[in-house]
């Protein structure tokens, strides 16, 4: 089998199985075991499938495509070229790689497409040229992904069958306070966490494999669905269900933009796919209906981004109306230069970017995800930090080739923005999860930024390190609730000595994720794909001199992330107990729960690693870096300046390599002595600095009132609104109707006194005749309601009947 | 026309028989052949009855699922009218009796047909008066099937008025407190619609003329019957041909023929400044918004929502709403296409102002059902917007498929709503038969209380909020994606209703079903969901998700013959309507639509 038919099936098999196991849990989960306990196997063997799937595909990738050094501007996709294009040209109609076709006739010089592999499952709508599927894009990146997502899910499915054993017996809910004052009792409910989990997987996977756009937001929606179930698990909890519904509508603002981008692409292109499709044509043949990617970077322009056609015409549609249809084509180009349709590819970006604020939680649009705490906490390290919220992130990689350098620059920004205002707020936080939680954020706006400032592989290689070492991390401060039964950093302190387990995993996750490392030396995963971001950020810096402030941020987030997270790691585990009642009950937890910690601990070390023949995930990255983005390119208009895009290669050599290096280890350094300094040794008191700098405190603790913010600027007038709406139906509409009825009434009234008056005289005259007459009529009167009722079931049969004898013998003769 | 063809039909069944079995069977209960008392054998007769409807007209509409495929069913994937019955029947007017299903038609027969099933199940609770409550119910579902099928303009009215007064009575006796309020509020503003649409038909009718025809179209149209030999054809054609004095007709084909040509004589007559063309379109387009209902003429809908009894809500929401888009599609732009290109802007306006005021006003709802009803009227108001999305014009090179994605996208939100919005009246129902009240504020914790029931609703909510993978997310973005080519300003509003869909939805859910406890009263009667009530629930959370995950089973059907009329009135705008594009009433708006 080639790879071209191998992998969706590997690829879609994997994606199915959880989708099974949800179903089965759906229907049988209480009954599986005692207490349902069985469904953790089902979901969890379901997982482990994927994953071994998944793996399968990723050796036999590896097996074709070997991740070695990139070549920059590489020619791989026309080695493997002859090979498979004999394979599937003729066997499976829409299944093409989409790297293939542009083969041979571009060599030299232009830059060769990625190696993909696309096509159509299903479709759920076609007309015309216009056409809505289900369908598949693989290339390194998805399979990446789809290794990740079910590696970590994996841990996560393991070691939740030991946290949630809670939900196995009756359960107390001591947050939640009824009328009488009692807590909740309520039955477990074991299985359907692992159904919400499984849909998760599904979903998840849905949006890694999706080969166009519309199928993303399909399951771009549907993990938002498993989110707001997972949120709500505790769904008794008013925070719960309240955070649960707050993360859905939040996500609904970015859905709102990303609906806008999609309109701008459907519209004026036709096509939502991300590849080119083979499809019928006319007479038989199979033609390639061009892609996003095509369209936009056309292979006879090589690869370099222009507007399309279709968003050209779009834009200049008077123009277009004022020319002879057979004219149109040639004056295309001249439009284009004219600048028609730049704004329409810059909206379509920012659209679909608007969809990934929301999703990975980006600055404005951040809220939910703190809130979103409020789930299990094996809910908070799979889905609210290791993949759906990198779910925005990998989109925005995937749609990279789309996007125009002023959409970068926005995402460039919004990411250091993000990045800044989270780490400002996990400074003072004390709650471990929300901590968790704040750098989450954070790190998502260091993966938008990369991707910004043109960072490609260094923003996905973070993606992709972080989600190990941050799942890591959750799962430790799991470990951690679990023992001390509070989220209360306050409370805690000392606990290294009773979890050594967890104590030690959790400062290698603290270690990866400020990038610990011996300079140019060895580090842990996030060494590398940390350096890689800033200097690419330094990069694009000196090539756009009034942009530096991109790279300042990203080296001042350096240093609050070093501080916070050994904030958290010394107030957690060193020092003393603060809360003896806590620290007594605290105990190791069980194995099931400690081995995913040593096993993600163990690929937080080493999954940024390069071994020594080449094989490393940077450079199986680098395998599907969009075509046309290896070399510097300018470009811009929105900002009324031109920006540079420095290659990412250029940020691996010499001068900006070693000052990136030399800043992050700087300052990484500099964060873990400050924590020291307060949280260690105490020889700075938190609580002085705090009483100096009282307002800033008081702010950073309040979250910068975004919170406040909202409900005054969005919530509190929508529900004015809702209520001028419902005011002006019963005010205004309402009133309106009944006064006309009013007034019909008294027109009413008039015209009856002239009856009374005038008509009666006339009237009663023969009145005394009909009178017979209608003492019989008035037996029909009854007042009986079945025989009213069948006057109207026999008139109306009747009315057929008559009304056509009736007419065709008086009239029709 | 000879009386001879007559003969030469084909089969009057089985339109004619699903059409009219519900109201034979309503005349037969209506006499004293059962007892008033033996409420019992009353509901199962009528239940029976719509379950033999539903049947027949899924044996219709599905031939491979029985097996057979007979001349008398209907063959998927073809655009053109099917199944047509031809009967003259008021010779003096050129009315006929004139059914016919085509792939618009069909799949609001089997929706009605199965609404009308559930309904009916979901009439048990009714205890009052069951023998006149069942004998209207079946004249009901007669009015409403006969709508669907009929192609003639006068029969259509007739049904359209036969529907209108068992309903009138439905809401009137069986209804809550205002009942008679919320009855009568109905009944005059349908009646105002109707009286608008009389109107409009005798304007048509009195313009029309068949001589203007040629004899293909007058056989496409089925003014003479296909099915005749051919010399019988040629006679027909002649007998028109040779006529003195103008042929008028009310046949909708013919009509939509006449509207379409050239020299439409809808266009040539001028009225107080507009064509009658306009006149004709506008008064149609009122009668049918008002059933839509599009804001401002939807106040009847939340009235007659709250105070109807649950199974008259569900055909209200699931089938009611439906026969005004219906309208538009079938009657307003076949013919009136000239009107239909200058007013879209109204019409999309209309939808678009619906969908955000009516998810507005559900935000702002204390009361439940009132909740779903405003609902319904966002929902609406993609139908509204899909059908009016005419992109067909010049700057988009007569480009067809953009606008027929649209009406495809309305097509299937009504289908659609048709089981979500039935499915959340009846979710309603369910609660409110326990603890009789619908006070939002005043529920809380049912999930634990009734886990089965809670699973089903939120499921149904779920796909009234427009979730991908249940059916309220296909019509919804497909609508919204082609509304961006008719009108940017139009596509971004709608493209916001997304966000408070979510917020009325997902409030009204945590209100009810989440939280810890249930706030109001008669707690101890929230009980599991009985046997007929899941017998009920469970087809309607099945087919949301059936239709969400494959929405080509309800595509197969609707999109040859949507394509079919929007590629010929896209055809009809290059030829005919570009040219003519005057700015008529709105002349400001027609040349904005023009200018895209």
């Amino acid at each position: 089998m080639d790879l071209a038919s191998q992998l969706p099936q590997l690829l879609g098999l994997a994606w199915l199985l959880p989708l099974a196991s949800f179903v089965l849990i759906l229907f049988f989960g209480p009954r599986m075991g005692p207490h349902g306990r069985n469904a953790a196997w089902v979901a969890t063997a379901a997982i482990v499938t994927s994953l071994v799937l998944s793996l399968v595909a990723f050796v036999s990738w590896l097996g074709v495509h070997p991740a070695v050094a990139a070549h920059h501007g590489g020619d791989h996709g026309a080695a493997h070229a002859a090979e498979e294009a004999g394979d599937h040209a003729g066997s499976h109609g829409d299944a093409a790689a989409h790297g293939e076709q542009h083969g041979e006739q571009h060599g030299g010089h232009a830059e060769q497409p990625p190696v993909a592999y696309s096509g159509d499952w299903y479709t759920l709508y076609e007309a015309g040229r216009l056409k809505l599927s289900i369908g598949w894009y693989i290339d390194s990146l998805t399979i990446l992904m789809f290794v990740v997502v079910t590696f970590i899910a994996t841990c996560i499915h393991v070691y939740a069958s030991g946290y949630m054993h809670d939900e196995l017996h009756e359960v107390t809910d001591h947050e939640v306070h009824l009328a009488d004052g009692s807590h909740l009792h309520r039955p477990g409910r074991f299985p359907r966490f692992f159904q919400a989990l499984s849909l998760f997987c599904f979903s998840m996977m849905g949006i890694l494999i999706a080969g166009n756009l519309a199928m993303v937001f399909i399951f771009w929606e549907l993990v938002g669905i498993c989110s707001w179930f997972l949120i709500g698990f505790y769904y008794e909890r008013k925070s719960a269900s309240n955070a649960a519904n707050k993360a859905f509508i939040v996500n609904r603002v970015g859905d709102f933009g990303m609906l806008i981008g999609l309109m701008a692409l459907w519209g004026a292109l036709g096509t939502l796919h991300f590849a080119d499709a083979q499809v019928p044509g006319a007479d038989g043949q199979v033609v390639s209906k061009p892609g996003l990617f095509s369209l936009v970077r056309p292979a006879e322009a090589g690869h370099a981004l222009r507007v399309p056609d279709g968003m050209v015409k779009f834009a200049a549609a008077e123009k277009v109306a004022a020319t002879a249809p057979g004219e149109v084509a040639g004056k295309v180009d001249v439009w284009r230069a004219e600048g028609f349709g730049n704004w329409l590819l810059f909206i379509a970006g920012v659209g679909i970017f608007c969809g990934c604020v929301g999703k990975s939680a980006q600055f404005p649009l951040f809220v939910w995800l703190p809130d979103a705490m409020e789930g299990p906490t094996p809910v908070s390290a799979l889905v609210h930090s290791a993949t759906m919220v990198a779910a925005g992130v990998y989109l925005v990689g995937r749609f990279f080739p789309v996007l125009t350098p002023d959409v970068l620059l926005v995402i460039a920004y919004t990411g250091a923005i993000t990045l800044f205002i989270a780490a400002t707020i996990a400074l003072v936080a004390n709650d471990i999860k929300r901590v968790l939680a704040y750098s989450t954020v954070s790190q998502l706006g260091y993966m938008m930024l990369a991707l910004g400032v043109g960072g490609w592989v260094a923003g996905l290689f973070h993606l992709v390190t972080h989600a190990f070492f941050k799942s890591l991390l959750f799962l430790c401060s799991g470990s951690v609730i679990h023992a001390c039964h509070t989220n209360d950093m306050r409370k805690m302190g000392g606990l290294a000595k009773v979890m050594p387990y967890t104590a030690g995993t959790m400062l290698v996750g603290c270690l990866a994720i400020i990038g610990a490392g011996i300079p140019f030396v060895i580090g842990l995963s996030g060494y590398y794909s940390k350096d890689s971001i800033l200097a690419q950020a330094l990069s694009f810096s000196q090539a756009n001199p009034r942009h530096a402030i991109l790279y300042w941020a990203v080296a001042g987030g350096a240093f609050l992330t070093a501080f916070y997270m050994f904030r958290l790691w010394f107030m957690t585990f060193s020092g003393t107990p603060r809360d003896h009642h806590v620290a007594e009950h605290a105990h190791e937890s069980p194995q099931v729960m400690v081995m995913p910690l040593l096993v993600l601990a163990v690929l937080a070390v080493v999954a940024g690693w390069t071994l020594p023949g080449g094989f490393g995930i940077a450079n199986l990255l680098e395998q599907s870096r969009p075509a046309g983005t290896a070399q510097t390119a300018q470009g811009g208009f929105a900002f009324g300046q031109t920006l540079t895009l420095p290659a990412e290669h250029l940020s691996h050599e010499g001068a900006i390599h070693v000052t990136a290096t030399v800043t992050a280890f700087a300052t990484a350094l500099g964060g873990v002595l400050l924590a020291a300094t307060m949280y260690l040794w105490r020889v700075i008191s938190p609580a002085a600095i705090a009483t100096i700098f009282r307002p800033v405190y008081t702010f950073l603790a309040n979250r910068w009132y975004f919170d406040e913010l909202y409900r005054a600027m969005f919530v509190r007038p929508a529900h004015g609104l809702a209520a001028v709406a419902s005011g002006i139906d019963q005010g205004l509409i309402d009133p309106f109707i009944n006064g006309l009825a009013w007034v019909t009434r008294q027109v009413a009234g008039i015209d009856a006194w002239i009856d009374r008056t005038l008509v009666d005289g006339l009237v009663n005259a023969t009145a005394s005749a009909t009178w017979a007459a209608g003492l019989e009529l008035k037996k029909l009167q009854t007042g009986s309601l079945r025989q009213y009722v069948m006057f109207i079931a026999a008139g109306t049969v009747a009315l057929f009947v008559l009304a056509s004898m009736l007419f065709r013998s008086s009239l029709a003769g | 026309m000879s009386p001879a063809d007559a003969l030469t039909q084909p089969a009057l069944w089985p339109l004619s028989l699903i059409v009219f079995l519900p109201a034979l069977v309503a005349a037969l209960l209506a006499l004293p052949i059962i007892p008033k008392a033996r409420e019992e054998a009353i509901r199962w007769v009528a239940l029976a009855t719509t379950v033999v409807v539903f049947v027949l007209s899924l044996w219709m509409a599905w031939p491979t699922l029985f097996g057979a495929v007979g001349p008398a069913q209907f063959t998927v994937g073809e655009a053109g009218m099917q199944g047509v019955v031809k009967k003259p029947w008021i010779p003096a007017f050129n009315i006929d009796y004139l059914l016919g299903v085509d792939g618009i038609s069909m799949p609001l027969v089997v929706l009605t047909t199965f609404l009308s099933v559930l309904a009916c199940a979901a009439s048990w609770p009714i205890t009052k008066h069951v023998k006149a409550y069942h004998v209207l119910f079946l004249l009901l579902e007669t009015g409403m099937l006969g709508v669907f099928v009929s192609l003639d303009f006068f029969l259509f009215y007739v049904f359209w008025e036969v529907m209108l007064l068992p309903m009138y009575f439905l809401i009137g006796i069986w209804g809550g407190p205002r009942r008679e309020y919320a009855a009568i509020k109905f009944f005059l503003y349908t009646l105002f619609g109707s009286v608008l649409m009389l109107l409009a038909i005798l304007m048509l009718y009195f313009t029309s003329d068949l001589r203007m025809l040629s004899p293909e179209q007058l056989v496409a149209s089925h003014v003479v019957s296909p099915s005749l030999d051919a010399a019988a054809r040629a006679d027909g054609v002649a007998a028109i041909a040779a006529a003195k004095n103008p042929v008028h007709t009310f046949n909708l084909l013919a009509l939509a023929q006449l509207g379409q040509l050239p020299k439409s004589p809808f266009a040539a007559v001028s009225v107080w400044g507009m064509s009658l063309e306009v006149w004709a379109f506008l008064l149609l387009l009122i009668g049918f918004v008002i059933k839509v209902p599009v804001v401002p003429v939807h106040t009847w809908l939340p009235d007659a929502h709250v105070e109807a009894p649950t199974p008259i809500s569900m055909i209200l929401a699931g089938v009611l709403l439906k026969l005004g888009g219906y309208g538009i599609l079938r009657i307003c732009y076949p013919i009136c296409p000239g009107a239909g290109l200058s007013l879209a802007w109204l019409v999309c306006g209309l939808g678009v102002v619906s969908m955000v005021y009516g998810a507005f006003a559900a935000l702002a709802q204390k009361d439940f059902k009132r909740m779903v009803a405003y609902s319904s009227v966002s929902h609406m108001g993609y139908v509204m917007l899909g059908l009016g999305v005419w992109s067909a014009v010049a700057g988009n090179e007569f480009r067809w498929d953009a606008w027929a994605q649209g009406v495809n996208g309305a097509m299937f939100q009504m289908l659609a709503h048709g089981i979500s919005s039935a499915g959340m009246f009846f979710m309603v129902g369910v609660l409110y038969d326990r603890v009789h009240h619908r006070n939002l504020e005043e529920f809380g914790g049912i999930f634990n209380r009734m886990p089965v029931y809670s699973g089903l609703a939120v499921a149904v909510f779920f796909a009234g909020l427009g979730l991908p993978g249940l059916c309220g997310f296909i019509g919804e973005v497909l609508v919204t994606l082609s509304s961006w080519n008719y009108s940017r300003t139009l596509a971004v509003i709608s493209a916001f209703t997304v966000i408070l869909t979510a917020a009325y939805i997902l409030w009204a859910i945590q209100r009810v079903y989440l939280g810890a406890e249930y706030k109001g009263p008669h707690g101890d009667h929230l009980t599991p969901m009985t046997g007929r009530e899941l017998a009920i629930a469970t087809p309607l959370v099945f087919l949301a998700i059936l239709f969400g995950v494959a929405p080509q089973l309800i595509f197969n059907y609707v999109t040859p013959s949507v394509n079919r009329q929007v590629e010929t009135l896209a055809d009809w705008t290059r030829d005919v309507g570009a040219k003519a594009a005057q700015p008529i009433a709105g002349g400001p708006a027609a040349a904005d639509v023009t200018s895209r």
